[in-house]
This record gives structure tokens, sequence and C-alpha cells, in this order.
């Protein structure tokens, strides 16, 4: 508790706003960290994601070794209590780069569990999926949701549930560009696949083709519509080696629909950016997303609605250093969070819009002067929280006004 | 006075380096991995005051990286004047597989270094506050120690038209 209460203080706060949150990391009981297992954690025992269940408990995914671990709190992060254990044997779990451990909660309150499974060659990995029906006390053994089974890549996981209850789990393939180069043909990149459970998680169906030719190593953004089916946003390589982004429909019955360009910055590159987008949409269903480019026409992180064609509302994302930007809507407020390092410190910022998208106004929420995960912004009953894992502040929850 | 010791100084401390790189390299089979943190460019920069060098940042996720390995090896081949440093962006804990990584795609007599500090936003800030970790990413530092910088796929006739110009220049 002593510690603990010493490494809050180093939490910088700025703003009356949010020193009562920071504040109440100080009874922040996390019993794990007193006996854990080596004296420094391993960079990728950070990288992590977080979710509310229906009825607003919060749950957080990490990996600790070979093991997944989920995490649950009842009190918006104030204090943490294990839930699993997820893998009783334990095996490889990706945490590098933009891949995680991935979370999410069924109307039932249902959780969801999947992580990549590298494999012994270099970028090959398996999709891993575990669940709880019963509110994390047991999870399932884990399973691997493709069935193609080759030692390729199956990477960058990504899971959502939609309003019927369905899982859809997406992910990036490399069994066309296997297939093509068997062939001694070229392909660009990799592909999207994804895969459908109607039973919660029981079975799954797949594996569905959503698009050709993504981008190798970036995390895939799904938005649950209310339809039933599930948009995907991912950093695409269009020819000849364009890294800006795509989008596409995924049906419930496996159905792709049309690819369609999200993003238009000209990043003309062959280059594993791990860096990928968000997305959201707001009450009158128009789409925002944000994303990373370095491309010819701008580089940096960027904010924007999506529209047929282009975007519209664009605006830069923090300042020169800014990286791994998170949004979340509710209604009409749009809400991004992202981080930037000023030489010192890691700083958690966020830009907030009460007006869809149109005028904003920005504002500083932490900042740590160690090693800290991507941030996760979530969204609960019209208010927004940003989960951030750092070695000094282990699984903050940092609320927005 | 400090200054020209200093210099002494770090030209003993690049022999050092030479002679404990050149053997592991040439081997082929093992790479030594010196700590790269937020304080070494500045190191790397006075121990080679005067002189060209490549700094090269990958890791082993990154799969532009891995074809970049043999071209490695054959451009110091070509230009053994231009000392190439090989940088890996990995986490502390993964030394074991970024050594079995060098082992395994050889690129040849380079310099190896690996990310000593859990803290990567530092170490990224220290060398280019522009870049967002983005691999490969490859800076080419002249004999003023300017730097030219790319992300991506390495373009060879980008990078060999710098080094011919390099060893253009008549070494000291």
């Amino acid at each position: 508790m002593v510690s603990r209460a010493r490494t809050s203080l180093r939490l910088l706060c700025v703003g009356l706003f949010f020193c009562s949150a920071a504040l109440s990391h100080e009874q922040h009981a996390d019993h794990e960290a007193s006996n854990g297992s080596s004296s420094k954690a391993a960079r990728g025992d950070l990288g992590s994601s977080a979710t509310f269940d229906p009825q607003g408990t919060l749950w957080a995914v990490s990996k600790d070794g070979g093991h997944v671990v989920v995490r649950r709190s009842g009190d918006l992060g104030r204090s943490w209590s294990r839930a699993g254990p997820v893998n009783a044997v334990p095996e490889a779990v990706g945490a590098d780069g933009d891949s995680r451990p991935k979370v999410a909660a069924g109307p039932g309150g249902e959780i969801y569990v999947t992580w990549t499974k590298p494999l012994s060659k270099p970028y090959t990995g398996d999709i891993r999926f575990s669940r709880s029906v019963d509110g994390g006390k047991t999870f399932s053994a884990p399973v691997t949701v493709h069935t193609d089974r080759q030692e390729i890549t199956h990477r960058f996981d990504a899971i959502t549930v939609n309003r019927n209850g369905q899982v859809f789990i997406a992910w990036i393939d490399k069994r066309d560009q296997a297939a093509a180069a068997k062939a001694g043909a070229a392909y660009r990149g990799a592909a999207v696949y994804y895969a459908v459970s109607d039973d919660r998680g029981a079975s799954f169906r797949g594996d569905f083709k959503l698009g050709d030719h993504s981008c190798e190593c970036c995390r895939i953004a799904l938005l649950p519509r209310d339809d039933g089916s599930v948009l995907a946003m991912w950093r695409h390589v269009f020819a000849p080696n364009i890294r800006d982004h795509a989008i596409a429909q995924m049906n419930p019955d496996g159905r792709a629909g049309t690819l369609r360009r999200a993003t238009f910055d000209d990043w003309r590159v062959d280059v594993c950016p791990h860096h990928g987008p968000s997305l959201a949409a707001d009450a009158a269903g128009r789409l925002h997303a944000v994303w990373f480019t370095q491309g010819s026409k701008r580089a940096g992180v960027f904010y924007s609605r999506l529209k047929d064609g282009g975007v519209e509302a664009q605006r830069r994302v923090g300042a020169e250093t800014a990286e791994h930007a998170d949004l979340a809507i509710s209604g009409q407020r749009v809400a991004v969070a992202w981080k930037e390092f000023d030489g010192e410190r890691s700083r958690l910022r966020a830009m907030l819009s009460e007006d869809g998208g149109d005028k904003w106004r920005e504002r500083q929420l932490a900042a740590t002067a160690g090693a800290s995960d991507q941030p996760r912004l979530l969204e609960r009953q019209g208010r927004f929280y940003v989960f951030w894992n750092t070695r000094q502040e282990p699984l903050s929850v940092i609320p927005l006004p | 006075m400090i200054r020209v010791f200093s210099r002494v100084a770090a030209f003993g401390f690049a022999l050092m380096f030479t002679a404990f790189a050149l053997p592991a390299a040439a081997a082929a089979s093992t790479y030594e991995l010196r700590p790269f943190d937020a304080r070494s460019l500045n190191a790397i920069r006075e121990a080679r005051a005067g002189r060209p060098f490549v700094l090269a940042f990958w890791s082993i996720y990154c799969e532009p990286c891995r074809e970049e390995m043999g071209q490695w090896r054959s451009i110091q081949r070509k230009y053994p004047d231009v000392p190439i440093l090989l940088v890996s962006t990995d986490p502390p804990e993964e030394r074991v597989t970024v050594a079995r990584f060098l082992s395994q795609y050889n690129p040849g007599r380079v310099e190896t270094w690996a990310f000593a500090d859990d803290f990567a936003e530092r170490v990224r800030f220290a060398v280019d506050r522009t870049w967002r970790g983005e691999l490969p990413r490859t800076y080419l530092f002249d004999a003023g120690h300017r730097p030219e910088a790319r992300s991506g796929r390495l373009d060879r006739r980008w990078i060999e038209n710098w080094l011919a110009r390099q060893s253009a220049i008549p070494r000291r």
C-alpha cells in the first residue's frame, strides 16, 4: 500500500477535474503487485485492453508471461480483482507493437477473450479464444478460432459483439499470400478474415474473407452496427504500396461488404507501422476515425469524419510526438485520447467535441515517467473513461469531465 | 585540452568496440548486442566524430526488416569503409530471440545493438522526435553527422548513392 501511494504521487495530474480521479488511486489495492513473480516486468506485459460489461463492471485483459490474465473492477478502476485463470496451460501470448490480448462482453454478461499465440516461425500465429459464462469465475479451455492451420500469419485479433449477441472475431491472415508464393505469384500484403459465433462463443463459423491486401502489422478497428453487421477499418495496401486505410462490412452470414478506401494520405511505403486506426459512429450514424500516417499529403495522427470518397472535419491530433490515439462517441459527443512524449514523460491527452467533431477542446489527463501501454477510450452511460496501463500506475482509469 | 582528451578517449572506445565486434560478426553465428538507450546516439556520434555511419532500426516483429538483413550484408561488403549499426527496438526481454534472429538472417559484419531501456519513447525521442516507431527506419549520418532519414523497406538506390558519396570523401 505504501509503495502504491508513492507511485500514485508520481502521476502528474493537471486540472482540478482530474486530481480527484488521480488521488483515488491511493486507495487502489492491487494485491498482486506485491507478490509479482519478477522484480522487473516485461514491456509486453503492459499490453492490455478493457471493456465495460452491461452491468458496468470493468474488465481488463493483459498477459503475465505465458498466461492471459483477466481482472475485473466494480469501482471504475480503484480496485481490481483477478478473474480466471484463462489458460491453465501456459502458451506464448502476443503483446508486441500493436498486438495485445482483447476482451469483449456479451449482452448476458459473457466475457470473451482473444489473443494471438505466436508460433515458432517469425510473424506466424494462431488466433486464440476463451470465454467465461459465469461472470469470470471460470474460463473455457482456449481454442483456435480459424480452421486454417498452416504455420503462417493469423495475427492481430480483434473482437466485438453485435446487438444480437453474435461474436465477431477478425484477424490479419496470410493464407492468400502463402498460396500466391507457392504459385510463384506476387501478392500485396496480407488479408483480413473473420469468424462469427451464434452460440456465445461455444463454436465459430468461418473463415470468411473480408478483403485482400491489408497491411501486415496493425490492429483492426471494429464497430457493431444497428443492423447486426460489423464495420471493420484497417490499414490497407492500395496498389502499388499505399498504406492508407480501408473499411468494409462483415455480415453475420459471412458475406463481405464492398471494400472502400477510408483515408487518402498517399503513404507509399513498405513499412511496419504497428499503428492501427480506431472507428466509432455518432447518433446520426456518421462514422468518425482516428489514424496515423506519414503520407505525402500529411504526416501525424489525424481525426476525421469518414464519407464516401473522402474525409471531412479533418484535424491533426496532438503535437509532433502524438501517437496511438483512440476514440469513443456518445450521441454527438466525440472523445479522442492519445499519448505524447515530452522528453521526460509520456503525457496522456484528450480532446472532446460536443457537436459531432466540428469544435474541440483539448486537455491533459495524466503523465508518467516510465513505460506505458496505448491508451483505450471507453464509454459508459454517456461518460468517457481512459484506461491506461502504465508501469508506474497499472490499470489506471481516468474519467473525462 | 579536455576536448582533445575526450576525442582520444572516444577513439579508444571505438577501437575497443571494433575489437570486440569484428570476431563476433565474422563468425556470423553469434551477434553481440550492445545496449542502446537515450544516451547512445550521442556517444556513437562522439566516437565517430568526422566520419559517416549508417544507423538502422529494426525489430523481430517487422517483416520488411527481415528482408533487409541480407541487403545489409551485401552493402557492407561493397562499402566496408562506412560502418553500419543495426539497432533492434525489441523490448529487453526479447534479447535471446533477437540474437537468434540475427544469427539466422545474418546481416554480416555490422554492429548490432538492442534497445536496453524499457521506456521506448525516451529512446526514440533521443534519436528523432518525429519518429513514431514505424520500422524499418534508417538514418544516414554523413561526416558532418547531418542525418537523412527514411522509413520503410530499404531503398537501395538511395543508400548506395549516399554511400558512394561518403566513400569518395578521403579518410583521415
